[in-house]
């Protein structure tokens, strides 16, 4: 069997929702499996949202959204995940946690099921190794919103199977509006090792005074074309995400670029995590320092 | 702001000149554009009527604007000319001394209130504006390429620019139709100062093999947000002057990430420059760098 018609999907917070939307709406059966039944409304509940707003914009017909919300089941057991061709992990991104659900799925689903993980910070090998079979493991990195962002990186652990990686190429090639770029298990993989340091200089600079935030986020976005300034970028991403994201990148590699600067460190203690909560580099009060 | 018509002088005719004089004459202007070689100057009155001359053709400006905008330019060797300039604004060669040797000379020519532009990507303003003996007229402004369709630049005071020269360099950039962001005087102002280690560390992920040049422009175009992949880029911009630009960066800040990588300079030694030459990261059938 080459192709994945039923997949599981465990954890539906913001990546996990985006990503059973993207699943179900490619005419895929998806079983997502959250904790308890508040958090599985909660990740449908977000993804009927998301699917209302390409309604209003006319991009997705009435029909469809009702179909890709019926192809979504959820389920609060992982034994749900029994008759799964492929399981997509995207829980809270602690290496612990991860271990814990995924030896609890590879112990539902046998030694045979391919186990992709979505993680972005930790590593794709490490968390193959603690697994029975790690050669049917493997990354698979969807950007946030999932529905939107067209890249999906598909990550080759070391025990990675090449027939697996191929398998989730023509997966990816057959989302709508998705692109694969397979890439080699490093820190960052390909676009967070290049965003990171980026992001982080951006801080820095920031807080040495270079200009204000908006002007560097305007001169970025006039100058270079980009579709958001890099600290409009961060309080999208969340500061405590990139806190989180650039620490491992940090512990994995010792290099100076992912260091957090301090400034992130002191906002994300001082509570400014960025849009969801109103407060950050340019959300809420002028000045954040 | 046409009824505040000034006159305004650029130095230097290449591409970022010429560029600027479309820029000052579209908004209505009286433009000078200067250059010491004749041949150099021809050409980039040539580039300011070509552009208006497409712009009618194209229908974004009627046919007596056009005229009228040619007319508002007129081209000039000689330095004494640009004595009834309210504005001036270097474009030469980046070369600190060439540019304080040229302010130091226009302030025997010009009033003491017109105001010293220096559109250097690389140099310090503050450097720069020493050879003026009124540095408080000098004020950093560079423009982005190709000037006429990029609305940014960025402004940047030296240590010793005075408020009202500021002032009026905003006012008279926003006559322009420009968005200026404000900026200290450091290496690389805002946009280089991001965009060269940026570009630096796809050379380097490209050299380590971490992906194709394909891969790495397509998932840079689907997951972060930019119009055009670090490559693609790179040939527009030309390998060569990344690599300038890259070099007095790293000079002025000692900083690695600002170092050009290998693959530069290999780049650069083959000829490989980018669309300019016809092959840089990827191969092209023509050269031309917009509209093609």
């Amino acid at each position: 069997m080459n192709q994945f018609h039923r997949i599981g999907v465990v954890g539906l917070g913001t990546m996990g929702s985006g990503i059973a939307q993207v699943l179900a709406a490619s005419g895929r059966d998806v079983v997502a499996v959250e904790a308890d039944q508040t958090r599985a409304e909660a990740g449908i509940a977000a993804v009927g949202a998301f699917l209302d707003g390409g309604v209003a914009r006319g991009k997705v017909s009435d029909d469809e959204k009702r179909a890709t919300l019926a192809r979504i089941t959820t389920s609060t057991s992982l034994s749900d995940l029994a008759d799964v061709d492929l399981v997509i992990e995207s829980v809270t991104e602690n290496p612990e946690v991860k271990r814990e659900v995924l030896a609890a799925v590879a112990a539902v689903v046998g030694d045979e099921t391919p186990i992709v993980t979505n993680t972005s910070a930790l590593s794709v090998t490490a968390l193959a190794a603690s697994l029975p079979n790690p050669a049917r493991v493997a990354g698979l990195h969807f950007f946030n919103p999932a529905p939107v962002m067209r890249t999906v990186e598909v990550v080759r652990a070391l025990q990675t199977d090449q027939d697996l990686v191929a398998r989730l190429v023509t997966l990816v090639d057959s989302l709508d509006g998705k692109q694969p770029i397979v890439v080699k298990d490093r820190p960052g993989f390909l676009i967070n090792a290049l965003l990171l340091p980026y992001l982080n200089d951006v801080i820095q600079e920031y807080d040495d005074g270079l200009a204000t935030a908006e002007d560097i986020d305007l001169a970025l976005k006039l100058g270079l074309g980009y579709k958001s300034g890099p600290l409009e970028m961060l309080d999208m991403i969340g500061l405590d995400v990139h806190l989180h994201a650039t620490e491992n990148a940090y512990a994995a590699t010792s290099d100076d670029r992912y260091a957090p600067p301090p400034l992130l460190r002191q906002m994300v203690d001082a509570g400014h995590l960025g849009t969801k909560n109103g407060k950050g580099f340019r959300t809420g009060e002028k000045n954040t320092r | 702001m046409r009824n505040e018509s000034k006159t305004v002088a650029v130095l230097g005719a290449g591409t970022m000149g010429s560029g600027i004089a479309i820029v000052m004459a579209r908004a209505g202007h009286r433009t000078i554009l200067f250059d010491v070689n004749e041949n150099n100057l021809k050409r980039g009155i040539e580039t300011v009527h070509g552009f208006f001359d497409k712009s009618v053709q194209l229908g974004k400006l009627d046919a007596t604007a056009g005229q009228t905008a040619k007319d508002a330019l007129v081209g000039s060797t000689d330095l004494a000319d640009l004595a009834p300039c309210d504005v001036v604004v270097e474009a030469v060669f980046e070369d600190l001394q060439v540019k304080k040797d040229l302010f130091g000379r226009l302030d025997e020519i010009v009033s003491k209130t017109t105001l010293f532009h220096t559109n250097t990507s690389t140099l310090s303003v503050t450097g720069i504006a020493s050879g003026s003996r009124l540095p408080e007229r000098v004020v950093g402004t560079h423009y982005c390429n190709p000037a006429p369709l990029m609305k940014l630049v960025e402004v940047a005071d030296g240590r010793h620019t005075a408020g009202w020269a500021h002032k009026a360099t905003e006012e008279f950039l926003g006559s322009l139709g420009k968005v200026s962001v404000v900026t200290k005087d450091s290496p690389g102002f805002i946009v280089n100062r991001f965009l060269i280690p940026w570009e630096n560390s796809c050379i380097r992920a490209l050299e380590a093999g971490v992906a194709t040049k394909e891969d790495i422009d397509a998932a840079v175009l689907g997951a972060v947000g930019h119009p055009m992949g670090p490559f693609r880029l790179l040939d527009i911009v030309g390998l060569d002057i990344h690599q300038q630009v890259a070099t007095r960066l790293y000079e002025q800040l000692r900083d690695p990430r600002f170092f050009p990588p290998p693959m530069v300079e290999r780049m650069v030694a083959a000829g490989d420059l980018g669309r300019k030459t016809g092959r840089g990261f990827y191969e092209y059938d023509n050269t031309r760098l917009f509209g093609s």
